[in-house]
């Protein structure tokens, strides 16, 4: 992963904070579609490498009418996930930019963001877009992945991706076939480069911060005279931002059950990806076993007609009458991978936190026996 | 931040404008999200060197009556103010609008904002215009927000509506008065994680800030909640010692606070807490298992043809590939067993 990381023009990605809230909020106004729009800013002139994302606007959201049929449900989803390399929203990001420019925001796009749910991102239309932005408008775009529920269940899960130079030559080709992967080298580990991710405030937006939730007061404060007047005493510090305790709840089980059938699912596609292949596998055996059989007859042919002083047939007639099977793409095999290899960090991370809550909450409840 | 100055709404003040296109002055209540205060604010930085306050559009949605507002969005318009004159383009505010509201169908224009707390006749050209027939809010009232950005001091920010007010019909235009009401911030459940995580950078010199993981956060909760606790606790213990004054309303708080600790038999805390760790270590056993396999399964579908060509290794190949299959499968039944175990459990 580092040598990928070595070669990308960008090293790691700066957010403003306002970057931050506006996909925080366009990603819940939205769920669970997925939201999607773009993101502006540019390279850091003091500090080459690092690309500052200073602000995004969503595109618009897709408006197809809403059937009861389940495979209109599946397309509108698609739709709203392709939304970033839809011709429309093209013209609306630069219509948006050149807007942007007048009131002197960095009016350079580099790259968009979407939402996701339990980290269910790597899919072809992640990929697409990517590719889309990373080979044509500026090779320098990243994709800014927000995670909503895993964002609701404490701390804000933001990821910055791009695709590694190795993905983007194969998939230039097109082709993903096994001969391909073994030259190139390629694995699941490699399609996704993550990249560093900082928050940045502006200078007033700390002098903001600051100010609120209010702090306690700093003065004595004399003692309230009843229960009721100390519960609704209006001095009463919000609790803050940050340490947030939301991250000390302790549900385990919906995150546990969502993992695992997303889990399924990948290992199901797995499956029928992995039985794709073996049909192919069968197919050109038995084509080839076909071919050396008709090699063989032709031979004999040949070696009865070469006895009876005939004119020889030609031998390589076969590759007209045989035609071997086109292998499958694997594209798909090693996107669903690195989707598991996702879903499995991602339990990595939730268990090591729940584990830890678990164990202080047992040796709170019975405080003799730790 | 929001201020919490009482008003006193009055009767409505006559205008000179016609019966009608008044627009209503009725009080209302001003909530703003964070993400506009922090685009105005990202706003007052770019603008431009010789202009002191720079003007934009507020977003949002209006209840039905009217009466309560939310200001959810907003964006920047490129305007000039001279001694003499301010030119606002109107154009620009027109199309902006018009992109706004393709990506955010349900908002409508609600107001405009300035980065400085001065109300002057520009702002009430401004206003007047924002709460015009046709293009702007009427019949609603335009909201004006005012956020003062002046460096080194705290940020102050204020909202108005308007009335209009003028001794005669041609100076009814560049003049109206500004009634305060009131406002708050107020932020939702998502907004949460993102302020945690852009606030937990205030104290930092360089403003900025790395992702932080679940279980940083969660350290960090834990240490501020036994900060917390400590605090409470040299207080019980001083009050204990005589050193504090002891309040009966504090000590009654604390009681309540107390007795929420559950009691349940130990015997009970033992087994769930058995059950629901074995739960997440399954899963997360099976979860790595799996993919170890899946990695297996692709470096076995990339690896069993180097071993040769021709047709022996298609057969070699294949035999490799149902082996590992069958690997994978028994992950995937693994999972699934896993997942049964734990919905009975749960």
């Amino acid at each position: 992963m580092a040598d990928t990381l070595k070669d990308s023009p960008i090293k790691a990605v700066q957010v403003e904070a306002l970057v931050v809230m506006k996909l925080v909020n366009h990603a819940a106004k939205t769920f669970p579609t997925v939201a999607t729009g773009s993101l502006v800013g540019m390279e850091s002139g003091s500090q080459p490498g690092l690309l500052e994302v200073t602000s995004c606007f969503p595109f618009p959201s897709v408006d197809i009418p809403t059937t009861d049929d389940h495979r209109d449900n599946n397309n509108s989803a698609n739709l709203a996930a392709a939304a970033p390399r839809a011709k429309a929203n093209l013209a609306y990001q630069n219509e948006m930019i050149k807007f942007l420019r007048e009131v002197n925001v960095d009016a350079n796009n580099v790259g968009w963001y979407t939402s996701t749910s339990m980290g269910n991102f790597v899919n072809l239309n992640t990929i697409e877009n990517q590719f889309f932005y990373q080979k044509d408008p500026n090779e320098r775009a990243i994709a800014l992945v927000h995670d909503v529920s895993r964002s609701s269940q404490g701390s804000l899960s933001l990821r910055a991706y791009r695709l590694s130079p190795a993905f983007v030559a194969a998939y230039k080709e097109g082709k993903f076939t096994t001969d391909n992967l073994q030259k190139s080298g390629l694995r699941y580990h490699d399609i996704l480069v993550e990249l560093p991710v900082h928050i940045h405030n502006s200078h007033l937006l700390t002098s903001l911060l600051h100010q609120l939730p209010s702090d306690a007061p700093k003065e004595e404060l004399s003692f309230p005279p009843n229960l009721a007047a100390l519960q609704q005493d209006p001095n009463t510090p919000e609790p803050p931002f940050f340490p947030n305790y939301d991250s000390l709840d302790l549900s385990i089980d919906p995150f546990l059950e969502k993992t695992c059938d997303l889990l399924l699912e990948s290992i199901e596609n797995h499956h029928t990806e992995l039985n794709n292949h073996q049909y192919y596998q069968r197919s050109l055996a038995r084509e080839q076993a076909k071919i050396t059989a008709w090699q063989q007859k032709r031979k004999a042919e040949n070696a009865a007609r070469t006895a009876s002083k005939q004119p020889l047939l030609p031998e390589d007639e076969w590759q007209r009458l045989f035609k071997l099977p086109q292998e499958p793409s694997r594209l798909e095999t090693l996107l669903n991978s690195r989707q598991v290899e996702q879903y499995a960090r991602q339990v990595d991370g939730f268990t090591a936190g729940v584990s830890t809550k678990m164990f202080a909450v047992k040796s709170n409840l019975l405080p003799g026996e730790s | 931040m929001a201020d919490k100055d009482s008003f006193l709404h009055l009767a409505r003040p006559l205008g000179p404008a016609p019966v009608g296109a008044q627009p209503s002055t009725a009080p209302l209540n001003v909530v703003v999200q964070p993400q506009a205060i922090f685009s105005i604010l990202d706003h007052a930085l770019r603008r431009p060197a010789d202009q002191d306050r720079v003007i934009g559009t507020l977003l949002g949605t209006r209840s039905e009556d009217g009466t309560e507002v939310e200001i959810r969005n907003c964006y920047a318009v490129p305007h000039t103010e001279t001694a003499e004159q301010v030119e606002v383009d109107m154009d620009y505010q027109k199309q902006m609008l018009q992109l706004h509201l393709r990506a955010n169908p349900r908002e409508v224009l609600v107001g405009w904002y300035a980065t400085s707390s001065d109300l002057n006749t520009f702002s009430a050209l401004i206003q007047n215009f924002y709460g015009q027939q046709g293009d702007g809010t009427w019949p609603h009232p335009a909201v004006h927000l005012t956020v003062s950005t002046v460096p080194g001091e705290e940020i102050e920010s204020r909202t108005y509506i308007s009335a209009p007010i003028g001794v005669t019909a041609e100076r009814a235009a560049d003049s109206c008065l500004f009634i305060p009401v009131p406002h708050e911030l107020k932020y939702g459940e998502a907004e949460k994680s993102g302020l945690e995580l852009i606030s937990s950078a205030k104290d930092n010199e360089d403003r900025s800030q790395p992702i932080i993981t679940d279980l940083e956060a969660l350290e960090r909760a834990i240490v501020h909640v036994l900060e917390m606790l400590d605090r409470v606790s040299t207080y019980v213990n001083n009050v204990l010692d005589e050193e504090a004054e002891p309040s009966s309303a504090l000590g009654q708080y604390l009681m309540n606070a107390l007795s929420l600790a559950p009691k349940v038999d130990a015997a009970d805390i033992e087994r769930d807490f058995n059950n629901h760790i074995q739960d997440v270590l399954v899963v997360s056993y099976l979860a790595n298992t799996i993919r170890t396999q899946i990695d297996l399964s692709n470096r076995l579908a990339t690896a069993a043809l180097t071993l040769g060509t021709g047709d022996a290794l298609a057969g070699d190949g294949e035999q490799q590939r149902g082996g590992d299959r069958q690997r994978g499968g028994r992950g995937g039944r693994g999972g699934g067993q896993g997942r049964q175990q734990r919905q009975q459990e749960a």
